[in-house]
């Protein structure tokens, strides 16, 4: 027994001693983001004496390290992680024991240039048909997102020329994007950027947890209180080119030791700005949340938030007003009231969002989670309206002096004596002539006074879409083996919209008429059909007297019904991954006109046929199908689904080769199905699903602070249909253009690399997107007037939608002439290719970086934009406008009246300058200025469209354009953004 | 520590300092203040209407080189629409059409109310004047110059140009007619200098139906209207036509109903182009389907007797009353009508401008 006991102890003593030889010394301490503290997993914690690597480990889920058996002496420790600028610092082992370093914390890569919707101008062009929504890429760690993401809205980039509906926006697993339009819905969280800060997101073609995923990336804003930055913060900032004031407040609990978190962020935007005068924001933004944490494998959350307010829009104007008003920023929105300046097109929105989100593990191979999520409220935007009085608009065409005199005799505009005044009332900026620049109120009200029976000429409409939005959607990820995963979901959404206007200001008079003003113009001798509300003209024997409040012109819900699966399998063996996905849904929606409306009477709640004063009102189309305002339209169905597949291979070295391809059949969005959605059911002829094919190949590589991506894409995108309402004065009247079978090919090249310099803290940045997004196809078009039966055009083919022709030119006696063949045909050498709109094809930065150990941060940026193109009327590329008056087609006209509009190249730089503090270890304060725009570019046009009219020539026998108008880029102009946090 | 402090509070005050800066003009978000009613303006007339007339040589539009202001009363509204874009005013001596160019004047000048007109810089011109034998008068006009010699005046349009030129006054009754016999009427070589019921407000008692219209047609207003081969003229007789108008719904009907398929194309003496019903001209490419696919509204001359005297009662297509149905017993010279609304010439013919069906009265 001794013996054993002696052993026993000897054996001890030898292991001590043994244990003696091992050093004992070590490091230990916890990574967090210098951005809130959060702990950083993943980092890479490496030791170095003299070069050479001593040790090394990565940082656990909390962020803590620990590294132990380190012999006493001085160690270069060296911290990496994806996303974070390394960090160095020094560190001395001595007396055998393990140093504490406490927080060490790592600059987020994003710190300052991140992304922050303060800095997406929004546009609203409702009178024109067009949308220009630019697609807002949040920064990831990949170069090219990251640098373009921010640095490219400016320019209203559009990721590899996709139009922004193509990007899968989801909040808390469901997906966001409008119901009925397909848009990117971000302005619904704007002034919310602390509780929405945390996200995921994928690019281009690959798929997520929480979705397949189209082909322009996803992004997931996560939303629950627990994912917000714990702590106080609070903020300033301003901006020169947008509003002149946000102060924003953010508190986050993180997890409490009873399982609860909640955090609540608020805040208000307010002011114009500098460059765009009549533009303003009066915004609050409220988020609320609470969550719970049942044991360790399941969270409850429930959170709402809103932007509630009003935003004063600016529009879009000809080079023309633009040159006679000395800036290129015009604003026509705008004028004097009693002395004080009114914006006629108000932004004002209420459209609270609740969502309540579960997420359980029930076991460690299985994450599940499921969002309720409502949204509701009401979203308005003001316009003027009138009746039978002149347009209000100041630089409406009439007004201008081009309307009276032009160099080329042709366009038949020969006084110059008008055009003088008319030039003198432009170009005179002083405050005397205002009112001929900008609206001018005071003569809207004294039109309203003038009329003895109260009622109002002119109107302030407000045109509502408010949505009622329920989503449920569900998700889980199941790992059965270290290979492989599984994702799967469902999702389902119901929404009813309701599309309405109200009057919204009388104007000084006491109300407005309910009846179709072009209506009357052609169908005086029936004044049945003259009517918005035939209802209540049956029922009173007059048109309704709208007053302010009241809903009058056209009020019908969209109905949409979507429901969708999916399921996504990714095998993992060695550094290779493959993924096979596939999704399958099914998505219904009619209309519901709520408003009877004279010239589409339809038939009578019992199925009869409407008739007053013994004529009949109900209408049929060609086809023998009653023309219905109100009840139900058809159901448009379509079935739907796509399939996703991805290869990757991690090859030693970093080295990660990718391939994804992918095949998508979407539903028409309920916004192009319909051939006049304010005034009638009737559905565009072959409406079909959108088919998408599209692949990448991508390569990445990174490490030791270099980083490189390239991707080749392919996108070719198949039966698209577009409908584009636009207020046209010859008809007096919005004029609709259904498109169906547009066909668009996107293939490109995106390079991301950023690689450091010797200097300790300088990197160098470099992003290039070099694409060719261009028609395919020549569309049928039809024409359809809101306020008349009349069909203008059905089913005529668009000729030159994709192209021009080249004519072949010859010499002949000495003169470059068109050459025509044998049988009197212009010789066509290939056509030009016509342009997917409003984003650059090639676009390109270049970044200087400086970091700072004492959290100085420089960026300096140089960017190029080129071969960006003007949206096109479909109107230009039919044979009835290159034909003239006279219908007789030349080449010259087609030249002319088809060829799209090229934008001029544009180099712009960019400073961004930040610095932050901590003080007693606590408190952390700090700022961040962006100077865009260095060089004072006033030239850049970032969008615009086409004028939906012709001008006939003085010989009858053509057509000249109206002037496009433009959207440019503001000047020189800062962002400024102070705060604190602790 | 304490300069760190230093430099965030300068930042702030930085901020702040931009903050309180505003733009240019802050756009006012409160609660809008209707404005006051207009001022009135009261200018000092220094010449009549028919004297201003009198000034007018045939044929030679005359920019007004003086400072000559006239002041009248407005008798017309283009409410109803069968006057656009212009109006009448008159005083004691005549009344002068003034060519503003803008629709809806009626918001802007209302019948009764005064205006003054600063003439300098406007052109007077003649409207509707032909010589010879089957010619006569037009009207003196006030407008702006028309340097493509098309017409002798043009309409002012430019809002600056008018609002320089046009001021509204007081607001008063509206102008009572004159109600003028037979005798009273201008001859075709009468002009508002000569006769002072030109151009003014006028009721014309006891007429009868003249059993004729007048009304000129283009196949395709997009093409050369002066070409005979795009002309279709409706006169001598009614073709059927018994509306005061045509809006271009009524247009087809006629066109369909085949009243009018033995009016010939083309101008008097040259019937060259077939007719409605069967056109025939292939250098045209004139067809019946052109003719409907270019239907518009039109405007109509249906000619009363005031004893021996033709009256054409003029009246606009696009005017909300265009379409009304003639009454039957006007049109069976069973009853007689009595007329108010401006009295014009043109090319020495008489023709009578209502501003509304109430100007239009029946004795049955």
């Amino acid at each position: 027994m001794i013996k054993r006991i002696t052993l026993s102890i000897i054996l001890l003593f030898a292991a001590l001693s043994l244990w003696a030889q091992i050093p004992t010394g070590g490091v230990k301490g916890v990574v967090v983001s210098r951005d809130g503290r959060v702990p950083v997993p993943g980092a890479e914690v490496v030791l170095s004496q003299g070069g050479v690597q001593i040790a090394g480990c990565t940082t656990g889920d909390q962020g803590a390290f620990l590294i132990e058996a380190l012999a006493n002496g001085m160690y270069s420790m060296t911290i990496t992680a994806n996303g974070f600028v390394s960090t160095e610092v020094n560190v001395t082992v001595d007396d055998g024991f393990v140093k504490d370093m406490m927080r060490i914390s790592m600059t987020p890569e994003l710190m300052v240039a991140e992304v922050d919707d303060s800095s997406f101008v929004e546009f609203d062009m409702d009178d024109s048909g067009y949308t220009d929504n630019p697609t807002i890429m949040y920064g990831t760690t990949d170069v090219f997102t990251s640098v373009a993401g921010y640095g490219f809205s400016s320019i209203r980039f559009k990721n590899r020329g996709y139009e922004s509906e193509s990007q899968d926006v989801y909040l808390a697993g469901v997906k966001m994007n409008d119901a009925i339009t397909g848009y990117s819905p971000f302005s619904l969280w704007s002034g919310l950027n602390e509780a929405m800060r945390s996200k995921e997101t994928t690019i281009g073609m690959e798929s997520a947890e929480y979705g397949l995923g189209h082909f322009n990336g996803t992004t997931n804003l996560l939303g629950n209180p627990s994912a917000v930055r714990p702590g106080w913060r609070f903020s300033l900032l301003s901006n020169s080119a947008l509003y002149r004031l946000r102060l924003m407040a953010n508190y986050a609990s993180g997890d409490l030791d009873n399982g609860l978190s909640y955090a609540i962020n608020v805040s208000v935007r307010a002011g114009g700005n500098d460059w765009i005068d009549g533009v303003y924001y009066k915004n609050f933004s409220y988020y609320a949340g609470i969550e719970k944490k049942f044991n360790d494998n399941s969270r409850l959350a429930l959170f709402t938030f809103a932007n509630t307010g009003q935003r004063g829009a600016q529009n879009a104007s000809t080079q023309e007003v633009y040159d006679l008003m000395g800036t290129n920023l015009y604003n026509s929105n705008w004028g004097y009231q009693n002395g004080v300046v009114r914006n006629a097109r108000v932004r004002k929105t209420f459209e609270p969002v609740t969502v309540l989100k579960y997420t359980a593990s029930p076991t460690d191979k299985l994450d599940v989670a499921a969002t309720l999520l409502y949204r509701c409220g009401w979203n308005g935007y003001t316009a003027l309206d009138w009746y039978d009085a002149p347009d209000p608009r100041p630089d409406y065409y009439r007004n201008l002096p081009s309307y009276f005199y032009m160099d080329d005799d042709d366009y038949n505009r020969l006084n110059e004596g008008k055009y003088n005044w008319a030039l003198e009332s432009w170009s005179n900026h002083s405050r005397d002539y205002a009112n001929y620049q900008h609206i001018n109120w005071d003569r809207l009200y004294n039109v309203n006074y003038n009329q003895a029976d109260g009622r109002s000429k002119y109107a302030q409409e407000q045109r509502h879409v408010d949505q009622r939005d329920l989503n449920l959607a569900a998700s889980m990820q199941w790992y059965p083996t270290d290979q492989f995963t599984l994702q799967a979901g469902l999702s389902g959404k119901i929404n009813r919209t309701e599309n309405y206007k109200k009057i919204a200001d009388l104007l000084g008079g006491q109300y407005y008429l309910n009846i179709d003003q072009f209506a009357e113009r052609d169908f005086a001798s029936n004044e049945a059909l003259i009517q918005n509300d035939l209802d209540y003209f049956l029922a009173n024997g007059s048109a309704e007297k709208v007053v302010k409040g009241g809903k009058y012109g056209y009020d019908y819900y969209a109905h949409v019904r979507k429901g969708n699966l999916w399921v996504n399998g990714i095998y993992t063996v060695g550094g290779l991954t493959a993924s096979l996905g596939a999704s399958l849904g099914y998505e219904t929606f009619w209309r519901e006109g709520l408003m009877r409306k004279g010239l589409f009477a339809g038939l009578d709640d019992n199925g009869r046929e409407i008739t007053y004063q013994g004529k009949t009102l109900t209408t049929y189309d060609n086809k023998g199908q009653v023309i219905s305002s109100k009840g139900n339209s058809d159901k448009c169905k379509f079935l739907t689904y796509s399939t996703k597949m991805s290869l990757a291979y991690l090859m030693t070295g970093g080295h990660r080769f990718s391939l994804n391809a992918g095949y998508f059949a979407d539903a028409p969005t309920f916004t192009d199905a319909f051939v006049s959605p304010r005034t009638r059911n009737t559905i565009i002829d072959g409406l079909t699903t959108q088919k998408t094919m599209s692949a990448d190949v991508n390569y990445q590589w990174g490490g030791n602070g270099y980083s490189v991506r390239v991707t080749g894409y392919w996108t070719k995108i198949k039966d698209q249909t577009d409908l584009m309402s636009v207020y046209d004065d010859s008809q007096q009247s919005f004029v609709n253009f259904a498109m169906t079978g547009i066909e668009q090919r996107h293939l490109g090249l995106e390079v991301g690399a950023k690689m450091p310099l010797p200097v300790q803290g300088l990197s160098l940045s470099g992003v290039l997107s070099l694409g060719e997004y261009i028609y395919t196809s020549n569309p049928t078009m039809t024409m359809t007037i809101d306020n008349s039966a009349d069909v203008i055009y059905e089913n005529v083919e668009i000729p030159y939608w994709q192209g021009t022709p080249k004519y072949r030119h010859v010499n002949y006696n000495g003169e470059r002439v068109i050459e025509f063949d044998v049988r009197g045909d212009a010789v066509i050498d290939g056509y030009t290719k016509h342009h997917v709109p409003s984003t650059p094809e090639l676009a390109t930065a270049l970044a200087l970086n400086y970091r700072t150990r004492s959290y100085w941060f420089f960026e300096l940026t140089g960017q190029f934009f080129a071969k960006s193109y003007l949206d096109m009327n479909p109107l230009y590329r039919t044979n009835i406008a290159v034909g003239g008056a006279d219908g007789i087609i030349t080449p010259e006209e087609v030249e002319y009246m088809t060829e799209q509009e090229e934008f001029d190249p544009a180099f712009l730089l960019n400073l961004s300058i930040g610095k932050s503090w901590y003080i007693h270890r606590k408190y952390n304060i700090g700022f961040s200025l962006n100077a865009q725009n260095l060089l004072n570019e006033l030239n850049v046009k970032t969008g615009g469209y086409e004028q939906n009219r012709l001008i006939s020539s003085l010989g009858k026998d053509r057509y000249y354009r109206f002037n496009s108008k433009y959207f440019y880029m503001p000047g020189a102009n800062y962002m400024l953004n102070l705060y604190f946090r602790f | 520590m304490k300069r760190t402090l230093l430099i965030f509070a300068l930042a702030a005050a930085l901020v702040s300092c931009t903050s309180l800066y505003e733009e240019f003009e802050p756009v006012f978000t409160g609660k809008y203040e209707a404005p006051t009613a207009a001022k009135k303006v009261a200018l000092e007339p220094n010449i009549t209407i028919a004297d201003l007339c009198k000034m007018y040589k045939t044929a030679m539009p005359w920019n007004v080189d003086q400072n000559l202001i006239i002041a009248g009363k407005v008798s017309t509204t283009d409410k109803p629409g069968n006057f656009y874009k212009s109006l009448y005013i008159q005083d004691e001596t005549g009344g002068i059409e003034l060519k503003l160019g803008r629709n809806g004047l009626y918001n802007y000048y209302q019948e009764g109310q005064m205006l003054y007109v600063r003439c300098f810089g406007l052109t007077l011109g003649m409207y509707g004047y032909k010589s010879g034998n089957y010619g006569g008068q037009g009207m003196v006009q006030l407008g702006y110059e028309d340097p493509t010699g098309s017409y002798e005046t043009s309409y002012l349009e430019a809002p600056y140009l008018i609002d320089s030129h046009i001021f509204a006054g007081e607001t008063g009754d509206k102008v009572v007619p004159a109600v003028i016999t037979e005798a009273q009427l201008p001859g075709k070589n009468d002009t508002q200098a000569t006769n002072e019921y030109v151009g003014k407000l006028v009721t014309l008692k006891g007429l009868t139906y003249g059993n004729q219209v007048f009304c000129l047609i283009y196949i395709n207003s997009n093409k050369d209207k002066s070409m005979s081969a795009n002309r279709i003229f409706l006169s001598d007789e009614t073709w059927g036509v018994t509306t005061w108008a045509m809006s271009e719904n009524k247009f087809k009907e006629y066109f369909d109903s085949g009243v009018w398929d033995s009016v010939k194309i083309g101008n008097a003496g040259d019937y060259n182009y077939g007719t409605v019903g069967e056109p025939n001209d292939p250098g045209f490419a004139t067809s019946r389907a052109e003719i409907r696919a270019h239907s518009a509204a039109y405007s109509v001359s249906q000619y009363f007797k005031m004893g021996n005297t033709d009256i054409a009662l003029r009246t606009s297509g696009y005017s909300k009353f265009g379409d009304n149905e003639i009454p039957k017993s006007v049109l069976e010279g069973k009853a007689t009508v009595d007329l108010t609304g401006v009295l014009t010439l043109y090319q020495g013919t008489i023709q009578l401008i209502v501003n509304s069906l109430d100007d239009i009265v029946v004795h049955e």
